[in-house]
This record gives structure tokens, C-alpha cells and sequence, in this order.
């Protein structure tokens, strides 16, 4: 098939769902313009004519890149993330730009300056977040794969919700040049897909080593998984921190399913213990924000996006009042903690502190890996997708969205979501944790228990 | 741990936000549900403290000091809120020169 | 009752490299504005630093050269402000573990003799744009091709004890950090600034006053001059029975004057963390000691070699070695076989002007040595040979045997020629001729001189003088 034909048809699938406020930027004119590209291309690539979204907090030069703040209005990258670059040698269609919340900030995908995506499956819910916008196009069949971000499980928590594959690799296996800085020691460009096959492809053709971020470790791109035809051999930790009593019944009920698949593959299951991994999420709080609030001072109104001169028209108004006016209610919220908790007096009992402990969560993570346990099976998310909202009102409820898939971000490790079958109809996640840089193998893994679990049969508490 | 109004306002000076009046206690109580919420990590003994924790490489690789800037695919003057003559403008900023 | 002044200075150096601190553009001075600039130094959404390690190595090398610890790992951190020139909304500096710590720079005091002063630390980090108040009425305009400039910040301990050793320490530093080729240190360009903290305590008192900055100090005379007038004005306070509030002054190189810019209590909170952008900077012992292996010859030891080993007078040892250039080319004439006190006649004269003027040395070092040799060899006259060195330095093609010949300069000696200026003068000069000859005899000197001129320099003095004498004795006795 010609990626001019691969474009119009999906050209044809992002008409149709924009009911979905999936996307932030799409034009037919520049699907046919990567289409031309990539017929033209001399080789097709190892992603030929593959579609794929990209979320809007990684720049790209052809269309805007808004992070779906107001503060990045008509704001045009005169560059392209490192992922883009590559994917694109790789042959992928840059196709769409995705809704997300603001600077990547929320769980939910309702912080957006451009209004909230909806579930593919029940408009009232919520997709997920923030790559929110990702998630949906990949569950509703648009795009075989789109890119996210992940700095506290933005893209594992989406996929859970929306029922397709979110795999966060290793902090250091994609570059981050182009992509948005929100927790620069967290932030991981990560890929949605339809199938693990199609995230492994994505995340092959863009991880490796960037001379433009320092972060990068200097290995070979990860290579494209083959899928393992069972587990034989393999040890899978079920850490017990993250089975709390009070589990959403269909969610633990897939984690059973699950559970019983990897036996049958040849697994040998065992329970574990992260006793850190409950103070992932206070832990995150701390670090993200205060990361945040020096990645998001460059946006006062001198050299780019729109500015709002102040009533007194000096400096300190112009800055107060671009950024009181551009940046919404959780992004406000979370500069003005991270202000807070690295000001004068109280680094050492915050910001520091986090970090120490961040070290214990990894720390947690290294001895049970070095036990001798493969891999970590839990779940992704404490319920299937909840409803818009719901959790709008309490900012720290909105957080405890994320209890299962911060302390695998702060640890830097690879994790990957997998459907693992529906509650009441929502689609129900199982999250699989590799040690640090074993990206390859965890998809291998999951290949295997993606073929033996249903993504789409109910299952029953 | 409590956070008053005029901290709030002092935070939001330092980070160059607006905070409009009637928004303000709003902000005050949210702020508060948010650091009592981060200060349970207090719960953690301190001789259990680790040195802090940054994943990735264990040291910077450097770049040899050779020209070969990132090009620009469009100028400032596409993207500035203000440009003029090759310099971004902003208001007379007077603070350096008295 | 007297006071004892307390000072310590920051002076900020850019790092002689090609590129940026963080990124790959140029940081070639005097370029239209925001023209080298790229998505890191603009501070775009998405950008990345990543540091260089040529600044990495002039910083290394910087601190070694003053005698500092340079650390094993050092850190990256973010120190946070807004301010037009800053695009990123924070500097990427080193905070509480910086690269290099705890050295020294000795100094000639004008007060006190030889004397130390510590570095508290050495650290690197970027430097901001630049901002034109002036162009645009009722606007600041931002130029970013500074922005992200390599510096090493130096931090002295408040070990200077007045204006005028400020001064000494600083003109020493420079010179330090020259020969060890990190920086060109040059204020006009903005390659060397300074930050000044001054303090008066009595005299016997270890706890320090209350110390304010001055900043906006464009050279060495005007730190003087700056600190000069904060001292004045600290004084004053004191002994009006007020105290020195903690301030930001700024120097006014017009008026003489220093005002005040903001009160400590107001300034900011600049919340430092490291830079999750950046992975430690780590140099292993190796690398190091190579780095020490590798420093130049610094100033002082430049300075004691020429002295000892070329016997040269301290005094030019010391102008001999302000400055590289200078101190290279004297030691290329010595080399070329000119005598090391001749040579240094020569360099700290004729040479030195020229060096001055224009920066540079018109006349390579094997000329002016065989300039010298005709001038030993009886040749050349002193004077001819100034006269020859001005000419080659103009057109410096000729070898000085040809620009003498050319410019008629070569000494005569010859017997007759020379009894034609004498008798010239002799003849001009009737009166004198008799005065000598009743026994004032220290006429001699004029009618050499009369015969020097007459003959445009080029004849051989001692010749003129045997000759003067024969001709005069033989008047006489007839």
C-alpha cells in the first residue's frame, strides 16, 4: 500500500472521530506532503508509510506545537524533536498532533486549553492523561501508534483506560531533544500502540543514543523485540504494595486473568515486596513540580508565544501577567508548589528529601531485580477509567490516579501496559516493570502474554 | 504545615504569576491539600535516607568545541512577540541601569 | 580611630573556546545581533544543554594554574531568575559542589609587600545576553549572542585589604589566567568582569563588617576608583554612627560616584537545584594531573627563570613578563644570540612601544638580533640602529644590513672621510676651537656631537674623537 493511500484513508479516520477532541493540529494538505516524502523516499524504511500521531509537547516544524496551553498559541518549533527526525528517516507520517493536558500536567486529559479529549468507548469518561489525546486515537483505530510522554505514567495510565499498549522505555533510551520539559529527570518520550509489535517497531526506530541530550545513554538503538512464544524460565515478581485490598474489583480480576497466563506460559510467579513504592506519589509531587517550575519560566513572553503587557507596562508586569493569563488553573498550581518547595528554608526538607527517598523507591526496585525476579506484574491503575470530572475538584485524588506508575518514572526503569481484558466494558490494564534497560526483553515478555490474554473479554470481580 | 495567603503571593511573585484576588483562597487551600499531602515523606526514618537520586548516565559526555548550531528552520522575528532590527524588545527595563 | 578595609572579588572570565558553554554556536564578538543562536540558547520549548569540553578543560586548567582543587565530580545547577537577557528563566551554574576550590594567587601589595590571596572557588557556568537601553525609546532590546557564553567565575576570599591591592590582585589574576591561555581577559570585550564586596572593620577585629557589592566596573583603575568611593562612603556612615546597610551599589566611571541599586533584603531567592538536564561532570584523576603536567609556564616562574638563568635586574623580568607576546619575543632575541640584558634594552624600549600601539612585533626577533649585531660589530651606531629598527618596523621586508645601506646609515671609519667632517666643524667653529686649546677641553663632547650631525649619525664616534684629537693637538703645537 502507498503511504498516499495509508494517508488518505487516515485522513478519512481522523474526519470521522473528531468528536473525540483528539487532536490539536491536523491538515489533510500536510498528510499529503509526508505522504509525497515517503513515496519519494529512495528505501521505505523499517516503519514504512506507518501513520503515527504525535502528542503536541514534542515539536515538530511543520505543524504547531502548543502543549494545549494558551501560552503556546500559534507557536511554530523552527526545529524538530530528535524521535521526530528519526521516526520520520524511519519512514513514519507524521499525521496528527494530540490533545493532552497542559504541559503534560494532569490524568485525565481535561487540562487543556483546547477542551477535553472523551473515551473512545463512553464519551462521559475520561481518557486518561495526559496523553490523553494519544491514547484515543490509538484505541479508536485512527493510527496504529502515536507517541506520548511519560514523567508520571502518562502514557501506561492512558493506555489502561483506553485498552491499547503504553510502553515507557528506560530514562536515557530516547532522546528528549524536542520534547517539552516538564520533569526533566522523569520526562521519557513513550509510544502508544495498537499491538506490542507496533510500540516496539516506534520505540526501535527512535531510541539511541543523541549527542543533543546529555541524558541519552551511549548504547545502540534498542533493537526490534522478537516476541517470546512462552515465559519458561522467567521470574514474575507481584509486588504486594501494589495489590491493596480496596483494588477495583474488575481491575483485580484482571490481574488474576493475567496472573494465570503468565502460569500457563511458564512463568513462575512470586510475590515481592517495594515497601518505598508507597511514597512514589507524595515523592513526585516534590520532584515534578519543582522541575517544573524552572522548565516553565522560559515562557515569559520575550521571545516567543503570545504576550499580555501588563497594566503598569514594565517588565515584572509583562512576565506576571503572560504567564498568570497563558498558563491554566494545574499548571499554575504545580509552578507555584515547586516554587514553593525549592525556596529559600525548605530544600533541604522537600526537594531534597524527595530525592533521597526517589533513591530508596529505585533502590527497592535494584534488590528485588537482583533476587533474581525477571520481571514485575501489577496494575496499572487502581479503577478503569473514571468519569469527567470526577476528580477535577481535589487535586490530590486526580494524583492517586497515578499510585501504580509513579515509582517505575522516578526509578527510570522500562514499563509497559497491556489490555488485559473489560470491566463493565472499560478496558482494565496490567503493567509490566523490566530492569533498567532491558526495554527489549520486557517487550519480548509482553509479546507473549499479550497472544494469551483477551484485551476484550469482560472479566468479573 | 500551613501555607498563608501572603506566602502564597510571595511564591507567586518569585515565579512571576499573576494571582487574581478572588482566586487567591482558593489557591491558599489547594496548596495546603498539596504539601500536607508531599509531607507524609516525613514518615520515612532519615537513617534510611540514600544520597539522591537521578536515573540516566553517571556522567555528563561532553561536546567537543567545534561550530555546528541546531539551524533554525524559521527566524526570531517569525516566532518573537516583538522584534525589531534584529533584537527581541520588551519594555524600557530600567532596574541595571540606575 | 582607623579603620581596616575588607575585600573580595568575583571576577567572571570567559573561557577562550569556539562555541557556547551548552551548544554548538559560535561566540565570535561584535556579530549582528541574534545571529549565534540556536533552540538552547534562545531557550526554545525542547532544548537541551549539552557542555562543552573545551570549557570544561580551560576551566581545569584556569583553576590549576591558581593552585585550586579541581573535584573529581562537580555539579550542574539551575539558579533561578527572570530577567530579559536570561532565556531560560534560570543559569545554568555549579552551586554547592563546583568544579574547582581552595587556591591561591601571591601578589606584589602596593601596601604590604608580597602577599597571598585565596580563591574560595572556581566554578563554571553561562553567561546572559546582552541589553541595549538605548536604541529603541521606551524599549529594552535583548540580544541573545552572548547568551550561553562559557565563563569560570572566580571567587576570592576577602583577603585584599585596599582599593590599590584590589587592583594589584586583579592585574595578577589576569595575567595568570592569560598564560595559562584560558581566557583573553579583556574588559573592553567583556571577557573579564568584575564584582567587588567591601567591608571596613578596627583594626584587630576578626568578625567582618557588613559588606555591600559594587558592580559595573569596566576596568582595573575604576575597581580602584568604585572602591576608592564605597570605602569613602562606608566611613563616613560609620563615624556618622550609622551602619552599613547590605546593598548593591553601581559605579558611575563618570561622576566617580557609587549608587545604590537594590537592598539585599528584596534581592532573590534563586531556589538552586541541580540540573536534571545535566549528569554530573566528572574528571578522573588521570585526566587531572594531566591538565597540571600540561600548564604553562605561569608569570611568576617565567619571571624568577629570566632573572636567574638570563641574570636580567628584577625590574625587567617583571616588564618582560607582563604579557606572553612580550616575554616570548625577548626570549627569541636572547635565543637568536643577542645578550640578555641588550635584548632586554632593546624589548623594553623600541620594541615595546610598537607592542603597545599595535599588538604586535613588526620586526621578527632574528632581525632585531642581527640589528644588534651590526650595532656590536661598530657598524651601526646606536642612533643609526633606532633609525634602522623604525624603518624596518614600517616596511619590514629589508634585512637591517640593506635598510642601513639603503638609508645611507652604515658608520663610517674611514680616516679621510672622517677628516672632512672634522675639518668642517673645526672650520665652523673658530671660537671653540680656541677655547679648547687654552685647556677647556671638555669641548670635545660638542665637537663630536657637531661632527654626528654633521655626518647624519653615520660616523664611528671613536673614530671622530681620534681624529678631532690629532687635528687639535696638531693646531696646537703649530
Amino acid at each position: 500500500m502507498s503511504a498516499a493511500a495509508v494517508a488518505k484513508e487516515t485522513g478519512a479516520r481522523l474526519a470521522a472521530t473528531q468528536h473525540l477532541n483528539a487532536t490539536i493540529h491536523w491538515s489533510e494538505g500536510l498528510l499529503d506532503a509526508e505522504a509525497a516524502r515517503v513515496d519519494a523516499a529512495r528505501s521505505p524504511g523499517t516503519l514504512s508509510a506507518m501513520p503515527i500521531a504525535i502528542k503536541d509537547n514534542i515539536v515538530t516544524v511543520e505543524q504547531p506545537t502548543t502543549c494545549a496551553s494558551r501560552i503556546l498559541e500559534g507557536y511554530r518549533s523552527p526545529y524538530n524533536a530528535t524521535a521526530v527526525t528519526r521516526l520520520r528517516a524511519a519512514g513514519a507520517m507524521i499525521v496528527a498532533k494530540t490533545n493532552m493536558d497542559e504541559f503534560a500536567m494532569g490524568s485525565s486529559t481535561e487540562h487543556s486549553a483546547f477542551g477535553r479529549v472523551k473515551h473512545p468507548i463512553d464519551p462521559e469518561r475520561v481518557p486518561g492523561g495526559s496523553s490523553g489525546g494519544s491514547a484515543a486515537l490509538v484505541a479508536a483505530g485512527v493510527v496504529p501508534a502515536a507517541l506520548g510522554s511519560e514523567t508520571g505514567g502518562s502514557v501506561r495510565q492512558p493506555a489502561s483506560f483506553c485498552g491499547v499498549v503504553g510502553m515507557k522505555p528506560s530514562y536515557g533510551r530516547v532522546s528528549r531533544y524536542g520534547l517539552v520539559a516538564f520533569g526533566s529527570s522523569l520526562d521519557c518520550i513513550s509510544v502508544l500502540g495498537r499491538t506490542v509489535d507496533d510500540a516496539g517497531r516506534v520505540l526501535s526506530g527512535m531510541s539511541g543514543h543523541d549527542p543533543l541530550d546529555a541524558t541519552t545513554l551511549s548504547r545502540p538503538p534498542m533493537a526490534v523485540p522478537t516476541p517470546r512464544a512462552d515465559l519458561e524460565g522467567l521470574r514474575i515478581g507481584l509486588p504486594r504494595e501494589y495489590y491493596p485490598a480496596d483494588l477495583h474489583p474488575g481491575v483485580a480480576a484482571g490481574l488474576r486473568r493475567t496472573r494465570e497466563a503468565v502460569e500457563k506460559l511458564g512463568g513462575q510467579v512470586c510475590e515481592v515486596s517495594l515497601p518505598h513504592s508507597p511514597y512514589a506519589v507524595p515523592t513526585y509531587y516534590i520532584v515534578a513540580p519543582a522541575e517544573a517550575a524552572a522548565n516553565l519560566a522560559r515562557y515569559d513572553g520575550v521571545r516567543y508565544g503570545p504576550r499580555t503587557v501588563g497594566p503598569e507596562g514594565d517588565i515584572h508586569a509583562l512576565y506576571q501577567a503572560t504567564r498568570g493569563e497563558g498558563f491554566g488553573a494545574e499548571v499554575r498550581r504545580r509552578i507555584l508548589v515547586g516554587t514553593y518547595v525549592l525556596s529559600a528554608g525548605y530544600y533541604e526538607a522537600y526537594y531534597r528529601k524527595a530525592q533521597r527517598v526517589r533513591a530508596l523507591i529505585a533502590e527497592d526496585f535494584r534488590k528485588v531485580f537482583e533476587s533474581g525476579v525477571d520481571l514485575l506484574l501489577t496494575p496499572t491503575t487502581p479503577t478503569p477509567a473514571f468519569k469527567a470530572g470526577e476528580k477535577t475538584e481535589d487535586p490530590v485524588a486526580m494524583y492517586l490516579a497515578d499510585i501504580f506508575v509513579c515509582a517505575v518514572s522516578l526509578a527510570g526503569l522500562p514499563a509497559v501496559s497491556l489490555p488485559v481484558g473489560r470491566s463493565e466494558g472499560l478496558p482494565v490494564g496490567a503493567q509490566l516493570i523490566a530492569p533498567y534497560f532491558e526495554d527489549e526483553r520486557l517487550l519480548a515478555a509482553a509479546a507473549a502474554i499479550e497472544r494469551a490474554v483477551s484485551a476484550d473479554a469482560e472479566v468479573r470481580g | 504545615m500551613s501555607i498563608g495567603r501572603s506566602e502564597v503571593l510571595h511564591v507567586a511573585r518569585l515565579a512571576e504569576l499573576a494571582v487574581r484576588e478572588e482566586e487567591l483562597d482558593r489557591l491558599v487551600s489547594q496548596l495546603n491539600r498539596i504539601v500536607d499531602y508531599v509531607t507524609q515523606l516525613d514518615q520515612v526514618p532519615a537513617d534510611r535516607m540514600a544520597e539522591p537520586f537521578l536515573p540516566g548516565p553517571a556522567a555528563a559526555a561532553l561536546r567537543e568545541d567545534v561550530p555546528d548550531p541546531v539551524p533554525l528552520a524559521r527566524a526570531p522575528a517569525e516566532f518573537a512577540p516583538e522584534f525589531r532590527e534584529g533584537f527581541f524588545l520588551v519594555p524600557r527595563h530600567g532596574a541595571m541601569e540606575e | 580611630m582607623s579603620w581596616e578595609t575588607v575585600i573580595g572579588l568575583e571576577v567572571h572570565v570567559q573561557l577562550r573556546t569556539r562555541t557556547k558553554m551548552f551548544c554548538a554556536c559560535r561566540t565570535s564578538f561584535g556579530d549582528p545581533p541574534n545571529t549565534n543562536v540556536c533552540p538552547v540558547c534562545l531557550g526554545l520549548p525542547g532544548a537541551l544543554p549539552v557542555p562543552n569540553a573545551q570549557a570544561v578543560l580551560l576551566g581545569a586548567t584556569a583553576a590549576l594554574a591558581l593552585g585550586c582543587t579541581v573535584h573529581h565530580t562537580s555539579v550542574f545547577a539551575r539558579k533561578n531568575y527572570f530577567y530579559p537577557d536570561l532565556p531560560k528563566g534560570y543559569q545554568i551554574s555549579q552551586f554547592d559542589q563546583p568544579l574547582a576550590t581552595g587556591g591561591r594567587v601571591a601578589f606584589e601589595s602596593p601596601d604590604r609587600g608580597r602577599v597571598q590571596a585565596g580563591i574560595t572557588r572556581l566554578h563554571l557556568e553561562e553567561d546572559a545576553g546582552k541589553l541595549v537601553h538605548d536604541r529603541f525609546p521606551g524599549k529594552t532590546a535583548v540580544d541573545l549572542n552572548r547568551a550561553g557564553v562559557p565563563l569560570a567565575e572566580i571567587v576570592s576570599e576577602p583577603d585584599l585589604r585596599s582599593p590599590a591591592e584590589a587592583r594589584a590582585y586583579l592585574t595578577t589574576l589576569r595575567q595568570i589566567l592569560m598564560y595559562a591561555g584560558a581566557s583573553e581577559c579583556s574588559m573592553e570585550q567583556g571577557s573579564l568582569r568584575v564584582d567587588a564586596n567591601i567591608s571596613l572593620r578596627r583594626p584587630g577585629e576578626a568578625r567582618l563588617g557588613t559588606k555591600t557589592e559594587v558592580k559595573n566596573l569596566n576596568s582595573f583603575a575604576n575597581v580602584e576608583r568604585a572602591l576608592e568611593a564605597e570605602r569613602g562612603r562606608q566611613v563616613a556612615v560609620l563615624e556618622g554612627g550609622g551602619r552599613v546597610a547590605q546593598v548593591t551599589l553601581l559605579f558611575h566611571a563618570g561622576t566617580g560616584q557609587v549608587k545604590q541599586l537594590r537592598s539585599k533584603e528584596e534581592s532573590h531567592d534563586y531556589r538552586y537545584f541541580p540540573d536534571p538536564d545535566l549528569p554530573p561532570l566528572v574528571l578522573n584523576d588521570a585526566w587531572i594531573a594531566e591538565r597540571r603536567d600540561a600548564l604553562p609556564e605561569l608569570p611568576e616562574a617565567r619571571r624568577s627563570r629570566l632573572e636567574m638563568a638570563l641574570g636580567i635586574p628584577a625590574y625587567d623580568a617583571r616588564v618582560l613578563t607582563s604579557e606572553v607576546p612580550l616575554a616570548d619575543y625577548f626570549e627569541a632575541v636572547v635565543a637568536a644570540g643577542v645578550e640578555p640584558k641588550t635584548a632586554a634594552n632593546w624589548v623594553m624600549s623600541e620594541v615595546m612601544t610598537t607592542f603597545n600601539e599595535t599588538g604586535g612585533f613588526p620586526v621578527p626577533a632574528d632581525r632585531l638580533a642581527a640589528l644588534v649585531r651590526l650595532v656590536r660589530a661598530g657598524t651601526l651606531s646606536h642612533q643609526a640602529a633606532k633609525r634602522v629598527y623604525s624603518e624596518m618596523a614600517e616596511s619590514p621586508d629589508g634585512d637591517p644590513a640593506a635598510v642601513a645601506e639603503r638609508l645611507g646609515l652604515v658608520q663610517v671609519s674611514d680616516e679621510g672621510a672622517l677628516g672632512t667632517w672634522v675639518d668642517e666643524v673645526l672650520a665652523a667653529n673658530p671660537a671653540e676651537v680656541a677655547r679648547y686649546q687654552t685647556g677647556e677641553t671638555k669641548l670635545m663632547g660638542f665637537f663630536v656631537g657637531q661632527v654626528m650631525k654633521r655626518s647624519q649619525g653615520k660616523a664611528d664616534p671613536k673614530g671622530v674623537q681620534q681624529v678631532l684629537r690629532g687635528r687639535l693637538e696638531a693646531s696646537q703645537q703649530a
